[in-house]
């Protein structure tokens, strides 16, 4: 999979390209960590090219989310299909997020 | 409620005094009736009796005349024969005065001049003074008998005469009357015969028996003149003159009598307001005296009114007594009213206790889904509202959870130990999938604080459903049957202990596998003990006889096991209670279409390799994309969490996945020889927390859940064996 992170508009745009399966996961990880500092910027993750997301994946977002919360920024999902949404609708993660 | 009581008690009181009061007026009614009734009846027969009486008396008064009348008539032939001297007739009367005591007198007027020697009147009397009997010649110019009453009556007459009574001035001053008879010597009238008859005499007969004291009688003239009067002692000697003024007036209204000669006047005492009747009547012949009665209310029908004062006294106690009775008993009532009141208040908490134990039991197979490869079927038939026994059962990650169970005892105490088990084993078979888990676990919580030695015996089985593999386990329960085929055969069961005997008690572990279409029968010991009239028990032999030949579906076999034990009691009471649980395995037979594998290590990047695998498998199956999606995620997560948790950390090992699919379905076998690992039992992750409380992890296996529709975990030959469901159609 790619990763990209983009900063429009003083928010931090991390773009998720592909599958995140847990192989993958460990990779983007490390891709992601800017988002773990993102100091009250916003943060968007745009999902419109994932295809496919595993509990790992989640993890990594749900870690962002948590660090974000603390340093009081927002973290929105963007674009995901509507397995990807179903998956965050069965962990309940649906709630915690904000989705676009 | 006491308010309620005492308002009730009032309103019963109020109530009983005025049926009591109501009672009392009817029966005063009633008695005041038949006091009329019979006063008329007593006054009929009263009005005759005094009849008669009277007409009695009026015949003995007129036998007294006659007797006198007699007397004078054979006396008259001595008076004719003694014409000549008149001296002997002296003599004569004498002894006719002194010979007949009711006399007072008797005289003989002659005509003027009929002796002339004798002077112009010559009366010779014989008169009683005293004891003795004077005789005289009385008559002289003070005693000129031709002028008086008697002898001018008697004469113009020419018939014998009874004169009205009058004071006997010649002899004793007393009250006579005067019975006269002209006599005749051939065709010439001699003279005038007298008799005077003693009144005092008549008196003391006809008063002389009474049988009301107060009664009187009296004799009148026709005129209405007072012959006989009772002795001026008598106690209503004060109303004579009144009764003799009501008879000769003629304005006082009479009473219709029975005869005509006869009648009666009502009559209210002036002097003392006494009620009486007087009855009257006249004698037959001359003199037409009339015999007067006199009776007097009080006494007639004293005892009647006597009567009827004892009778209401009597209809009165009664009344009282009968009031006492049913206060008495309304009170009885009304507490018998509120015991059963509490009876039905008990009765109707027993009967809801009845409905919840009932709904606390699984109600038919439906409780697990409808499923192919196994029918359970469950009976709970208690001896009383509420019982003891349970069952229970349920299907978590392809395995059949049931147990059965029997609480000590029977009744209230024993149903709540009961739903206390049976929640107990609902939690504890929640997250462990071992029977000697689940027995050890309940014996831990049943153990303690059992103060009152209450024990549960239970049977718990495990059966997962893919392989047939039975775990079971067992606190002292009945064995349970298995029939195959129609051949029942006792498992093999080690008895252990009773749950809450012996804390910390190690419960000893059993394992069998079942064969396809085979039932396993569990059930109380309200079953084979059940007892007919004779005390008899059903017992084990029948229950296997039974057994034999018997269809092996779940429900047909628990209504004819039932069946069988209701025709065998034959209505006797139901001493326990009575529980059957029949769990019938049928695991359908999967023709493979598919048949892949893939060999991985326990190395989390290999997972794309995993992903292929699946998305080769779902272009062979022709899935569409999205359930592509949802196997691949699902056996990612379950592939990933043995690649993490089955080999200890650093050494290597292998997984195998496997895909079968037949038109029903895709399985996912994922098998490895790692540490026994059930990744089943993780509690479930709790997708409510917030940000800050939501762990990182745990995710995984909620997801393989949620994509599935069921997975299961055995441990097969030293293998971690996995097994992942979809449903396809």
């Amino acid at each position: 999979m790619r990763t990209d992170i983009q900063e429009i508009d003083g928010a931090l745009v991390a773009i998720l390209e592909g599958e995140m399966d847990t192989a993958a996961a460990l990779e983007a990880e490390k891709a992601l960590e800017p988002l773990y500092q993102a100091n009250g910027r916003d943060v968007v993750i745009e999902c419109e090219k994932l295809d496919y997301i595993a509990s790992s994946g989640l993890r990594i977002l749900l870690g962002i989310l948590k660090a974000s919360k603390a340093s009081g920024s927002r973290v929105t999902l963007r674009h995901m299909n509507d397995d990807i949404k179903s998956v965050f609708t069965m962990t309940g993660l649906i709630n915690l997020f904000d989705v676009e | 409620m006491n308010r309620l009581r005492q308002f009730l008690n009032m309103k019963d009181a109020r109530n009983n005094l005025r049926v009591i009061l109501i009672a009392a007026v009817l029966l005063q009614l009633i008695i005041a009736g038949q006091h009329i009734y019979t006063r008329r009846l007593l006054n009929n027969e009263l009005e005759r009796n005094a009849e008669n009486d009277l007409r009695l008396k009026a015949v003995l008064t007129r036998g007294m005349l006659n007797s006198a009348e007699s007397i004078l008539h054979d006396f008259e032939w001595d008076i004719l024969r003694n014409l000549h001297n008149p001296d002997s007739i002296v003599g004569a009367a004498y002894w006719l005065v002194k010979n007949h005591e009711h006399l007072k007198g008797s005289a003989m007027c002659f005509v003027p001049d009929y002796y002339p020697e004798k002077g112009r009147l010559f009366e010779p009397y014989a008169g009683r003074v005293g004891d003795s009997v004077v005789v005289r010649q009385i008559a002289g110019p003070d005693h000129d008998y031709t002028q008086m009453d008697f002898y001018r009556g008697t004469i113009s007459g020419n018939l014998p005469h009874w004169s009205d009574p009058y004071i006997d001035t010649v002899g004793d001053s007393s009250l006579i009357c005067t019975y006269s008879d002209p006599i005749y010597d051939g065709n010439q009238l001699v003279g005038i015969f007298c008799l005077d008859v003693s009144l005092d005499w008549l008196s003391d007969t006809l008063n002389a028996r009474h049988a009301h004291p107060s009664s009187f009688d009296m004799l009148l003239t026709e005129d209405g003149k007072v012959i006989v009067r009772p002795p001026a002692d008598h106690i209503k000697s004060h109303d004579v003159d009144q009764v003799v003024r009501m008879i000769n007036d003629s304005t006082v209204r009479r009473s219709p009598t029975h005869t005509a000669r006869s009648q009666a006047i009502d009559f209210e005492s002036e002097a003392d307001g006494a009620d009486g009747y007087v009855y009257y009547a006249n004698m037959r012949g001359k003199p037409h005296w009339q015999v007067v009665t006199v009776c007097y209310d009080d006494e007639l029908f004293s005892r009647l009114n006597q009567m009827t004062i004892n009778v209401s006294l009597l209809m009165l106690l009664s009344l009282l007594v009968m009031g006492y009775i049913i206060r008495h008993y309304r009170r009885n009532m009304l507490r018998l009213h509120e015991s059963d009141i509490e009876q039905e208040r008990l009765g109707s908490e027993l009967r809801v206790a009845s409905s919840i134990q009932q709904a606390m039991l699984p109600q038919s197979s439906d409780d697990i889904g409808a499923r192919v490869d196994v029918e359970v079927h469950g009976m709970l038939r208690p001896a009383r509202e509420v019982g003891g026994d349970l069952y229970e059962y349920f299907v978590r990650d392809e395995k059949l959870y049931f147990c059965i169970g029997d609480v000590s005892g029977k009744g209230v105490p024993s149903s709540l130990v009961m739903a206390v088990s049976q929640a107990l084993f609902w939690a504890v078979a929640s997250h462990t999938s071992l029977p000697v888990h689940i027995l050890r676990t309940i014996n831990q919580t049943a153990s303690k604080n059992n103060d009152r030695n209450m024990f549960v015996t239970m049977f718990v089985g495990v059966l997962d459903l893919p392989t047939g593999r039975l775990r079971y386990c067992n606190a002292g329960h009945d064995a349970p049957v298995l029939i195959s085929k129609g051949r029942p055969q006792w498992l093999d069961v080690k008895p252990n202990l009773p749950l809450g005997v012996l804390e910390g008690f190690d419960f000893e572990a059993q394992e069998c596998m079942l064969m396809p279409d085979t039932t396993l029968l569990l059930y109380t010991d309200g079953v084979t003990e059940a007892m007919d009239a004779s005390h008899i028990q059903y017992g084990r032999e029948r229950l296997m006889e039974c057994l034999t030949d018997c269809p092996q579906d779940a429900c047909q076999m628990v209504e004819r096991v039932a069946q069988s034990v209701s025709d065998f009691v034959d209505g006797a009471d139901q001493s326990d209670d009575l529980t059957l649980l029949a769990v019938h395995y049928t695991p359908p037979t999967m023709h493979s279409t598919l048949d892949e594998h893939i060999t991985l290590t326990n190395d989390v990047r290999q997972t794309p390799q995993l992903n292929a695998f699946v998305d080769d498998v779902s272009q062979r199956l022709q899935l569409d994309k999205s359930l592509n999606r949802q196997l691949k995620l699902a056996l990612e997560e379950a592939v990933v969490n043995v690649m993490q948790y089955a080999y200890p950390m650093g050494t290597k090992g292998n997984i195998e996945v496997s895909a079968l699919a037949d038109d029903q379905e895709l399985r996912f076998i994922i098998a490895d020889a790692g540490k026994a690992f059930d990744p089943t039992q993780a509690l479930r992750a709790d997708t409510t927390l917030s940000v800050e409380e939501r762990p990182i992890g745990g995710l995984g296996i909620l997801l393989v859940r949620e994509l599935m529709d069921s997975i299961n975990y055995e441990r097969i030959g030293g293998k971690n064996v996995l097994t992942l469901r979809k449903r396809l159609k």
